[in-house]
């Protein structure tokens, strides 16, 4: 069994101009000692998925349906002082800027002997030493000295290694890391990967990586999960995913990066068009107003078809029906060819949740 | 200061731009005094030129300087002392009135394209007003113009009557482009353009900027921190850190060849979107904290955080060398006669089994 598994998550949104569905129907699991990336446009929907998971969703917002398994206990049924227990001790979250989750008037060092002291029993002084070990395991230096500073006395990428410090210190099973290096420069975005590294090998937790780039996901991630308007589009291993990427979405965002290692200067081929509006969502595929293969029946909502493996896309271009549709208001193909899609075994088992 | 009184107001040079010796100190005053206690080297001794038509790659992490090195080119800011061309005259000289014709020949592109944008004006106005500033259009050629500019840059002439708010991202990045072409400049000063968009928008915004700079013969300065990017974009590209270049060559070689430890280690921390790629990779990871400018490490800037630093980087300034057109400010570089220097990785860059 999946150490934690969403079912059917849909989370939404009352705002003034209507609601905004942000995250709709998604599902997936993960095991223990494994990473997920979790990749996708800004306003996919991927921070409320991690907050929903963390029961962290606020007014506007809404769980609407779905189920949240981790170690087989639904936490969508829990009462807040359980969640209370379970956020910390079993699941803890990094998130992208520290200084949101960090306490700016008390010391780092009293903020994490606090969490420990509270989620493993520990007396005041046992706490400290334990505070003082993780900050070392966070290549903090002098450490001993350094948990009496305040969290502005530190540098960002010094800030984001105490919320790591704190956010392992109680060992949780889960680790969910929304945008850990983002604000961060690729040196210190090296520390910090490395970092979460040494400590999944130490403690066996499950990570989730939140991330929009896709060299942290090939760097670090053994599973992908795209996400395009709240849902997912492709799910997949690393491999997979960058080397047999099934959905029109998928291949795109491969296709329009630049790369430290390509050849020449070749053009790029970006996704036409702009990011959907989440208050008008299509009923078919979110992503077919931008979509060179956008055929008539990608106006009917898309199920997951399996490539096996655990291989699954959500794109029509996979259902026997597709051979005698046409491609509808096809621009400029992008650079990835149809022969890839044109020489999978017809993936039908459907896989819809 | 004194250094800018000598600088000469006119320089013979076939570049459309080059930077001499460039600073820039932004004094830090505490107290009920506000007496003088130190500065911000933002900019600390920067050399480089741009030719015609070419594109420079500004790198370097944040609060390296780059922007500052872009605001001084448009005067947006005084230089404590240096010099900086453009068309072989002094920018850092000019009286006011040559600012404002400096202003028709250079522009800016900013990272934000929100927080450049008024939100209150029509993006037509936005696009109008240099027109009306430089005097280059009247009535109805202003309209004229402005469609124009918009298909330009990808954008529709119904487009003009809305206002920023209503539009994406990668969509408002446009409408800055068109208002900087809107005075026909021949430079211009991109300063991360692309950092704030996604991915798949990133690469539309990529192809515009040269798509523009093919059709209209555009120089720019390229300032990213995302190597990736410069090096899709630019001809030849210079590494920043703490104020200084650490290096300057062709793309292909610096790429290829990468000198100064930092950009060896820059360049090794950069993964690639491939795990078969990130399989095989070794990584150099660098410990330590970036240094403030405020105080500088002594000697060579890096050493601080080199893993190949001995006695002379902390003592001595590595001079800004040129090894057959290649630029590198480093002791080790210099004692191999402008070879790499070898650096022992600390990490295979993946755990994970690869298939
Ligand atoms: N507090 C909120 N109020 C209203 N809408 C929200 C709120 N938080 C998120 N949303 C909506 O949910 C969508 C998904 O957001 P998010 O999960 O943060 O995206 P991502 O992390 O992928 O960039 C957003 O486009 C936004 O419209
Ligand atoms: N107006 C200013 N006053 C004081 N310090 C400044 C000012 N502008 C920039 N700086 C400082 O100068 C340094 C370089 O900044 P900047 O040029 O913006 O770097 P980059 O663009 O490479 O991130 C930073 O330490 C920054 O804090
Ligand atoms: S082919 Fe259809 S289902 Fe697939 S991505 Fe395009 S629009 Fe969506
Ligand atoms: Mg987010
Ligand atoms: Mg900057």
């Amino acid at each position: 069994m999946a150490l934690l598994e969403v079912k059917n998550l849909k989370t939404t949104f009352a705002t003034e101009d209507g609601l905004v569905t942000a995250v709709n129907g998604l599902s997936y699991a993960i095991d223990a000692g494994t990473t997920l990336g979790i990749v996708g446009e800004s306003g996919s929907g991927k921070s409320v998925t991690a907050l929903s998971i963390m029961r962290l969703i606020q007014r506007p917002g809404r769980i609407e349906s779905g189920e949240i398994f981790f170690d087989g206990q639904n936490l969508l049924t829990k009462s807040e002082s359980e969640m209370r227990h379970i956020r910390g001790n079993d699941i803890a979250m990094i998130f992208q800027d520290p200084m949101t989750s960090l306490n700016p008037v008390l010391t780092v060092g009293e903020q994490i002997s606090e969490a420990i002291q509270l989620h493993l029993g520990y007396n005041r002084r046992d706490a400290l030493e334990k505070t003082i070990d993780m900050l070392k395991l966070v290549h903090i230096p002098s450490p001993d000295k350094r948990v009496k500073d305040y969290p502005h006395q530190f540098s960002g990428g010094m800030r984001q290694r105490v919320m790591i410090a704190m956010s392992l210190s109680c060992e949780p099973k889960v680790l969910i890391a929304d945008e850990p290096t983002t604000a961060l420069d690729v040196t210190i975005q090296a520390q910090i990967l490395e970092l979460m590294n040494e400590m999944q090998s130490r403690t066996g937790a499950a990570i989730i990586l939140i991330t929009h780039d896709l060299g942290v996901v090939a760097e670090v991630c053994e599973n992908v999960l795209v996400m395009y308007g709240g849902n997912m589009v492709e799910y997949g291993t690393a491999q997979q995913i960058f080397d047999q990427p099934k959905m029109p979405y998928t291949q795109g965002l491969l296709s329009s990066l630049p790369r430290l290692d390509a050849e020449g200067h070749e053009r790029l081929v970006p996704i036409k068009g702009q990011p959907p509006n989440l208050l008008r969502l299509p009923p078919g595929c979110a992503f077919a107003p931008r979509c060179a293969y956008r055929m008539p029946i990608c106006d009917d909502p898309v199920p997951l078809y399996d490539f096996r493996d655990g291989h699954v896309a959500r794109c029509f271009l996979y259902d026997e029906r597709s051979a005698s549709q046409r491609p509808i208001a096809v621009e400029t193909a992008p650079r990835v060819s149809l022969s890839d899609v044109a020489a999978t075994p017809q993936a039908m088992a459907e896989k819809q949740p | 200061m004194s250094v800018l009184q000598e600088a000469p107001v006119t320089e013979p040079t076939t570049d459309l731009v080059a930077v001499q010796d460039l600073y820039k100190y932004f004094p830090i005053h505490a107290g009920l005094l506000s007496r003088h206690i130190g500065d911000v080297r933002a900019v600390d001794g920067v050399d480089f030129s741009i030719a015609a038509g070419e594109t420079l790659g500004l790198v370097g992490e944040s609060g390296s300087g780059k922007t500052t090195v872009g605001r001084l080119l448009l005067r947006l800011l005084p230089a404590t002392s240096g010099a900086a061309y453009f068309e072989g005259q002094n920018i850092l000289k000019m009286t006011r009135a040559q600012v404002r014709r400096l202003r028709k020949d250079i522009q800016i592109i900013f990272q934000d394209p929100y927080a450049s944008l008024n939100p209150r004006m029509t993006v037509g106005d936005i696009i109008a007003e240099p027109l009306h500033i430089h005097k280059l259009a009247r009535g109805k050629d202003v309209d004229a113009k402005v469609h124009d500019l918009l298909r330009t840059v990808g954008l529709s002439a119904y487009h003009a009557n809305r206002y920023p708010h209503e539009f994406s991202g990668g969509q408002r990045q446009r409408i800055g482009v068109a208002r900087a072409l809107a005075v026909s400049p021949k430079f211009i000063v991109a300063d991360e353009p692309v950092s704030a968009l996604d991915v798949s928008i990133q690469a539309q915004v990529v192809n515009l900027l040269q798509d523009l700079q093919d059709q209209f013969g555009l120089t720019y300065l390229f300032i990213a921190h995302d190597l990736s990017v410069v090096r899709h974009i630019s001809d030849r590209v210079a590494v920043m850190y703490v104020g200084k270049l650490m290096e300057l060559a062709d793309r292909e070689e610096l790429y290829r060849q990468p000198l100064h430890p930092y950009t060896q280690s820059l360049l090794s921390a950069i993964p690639i979107p491939d795990p078969r790629v990130e399989g095989r990779r070794e990584r150099i990871i660098l410990q330590g904290d970036i240094p403030s400018p405020v105080n500088p490490p002594s000697g060579c800037r890096f050493h601080t955080r080199c893993p190949i630093a001995f006695e002379r980087c902390i003592t001595e300034v590595p001079e800004f060398k040129s090894y057959d057109g290649h630029y590198v400010a480093c002791h080790a570089v210099e004692q191999l006669g402008g070879k790499q220097p070898e650096i022992r990785p600390t990490t295979k860059a993946r755990t994970v089994p690869v298939a």
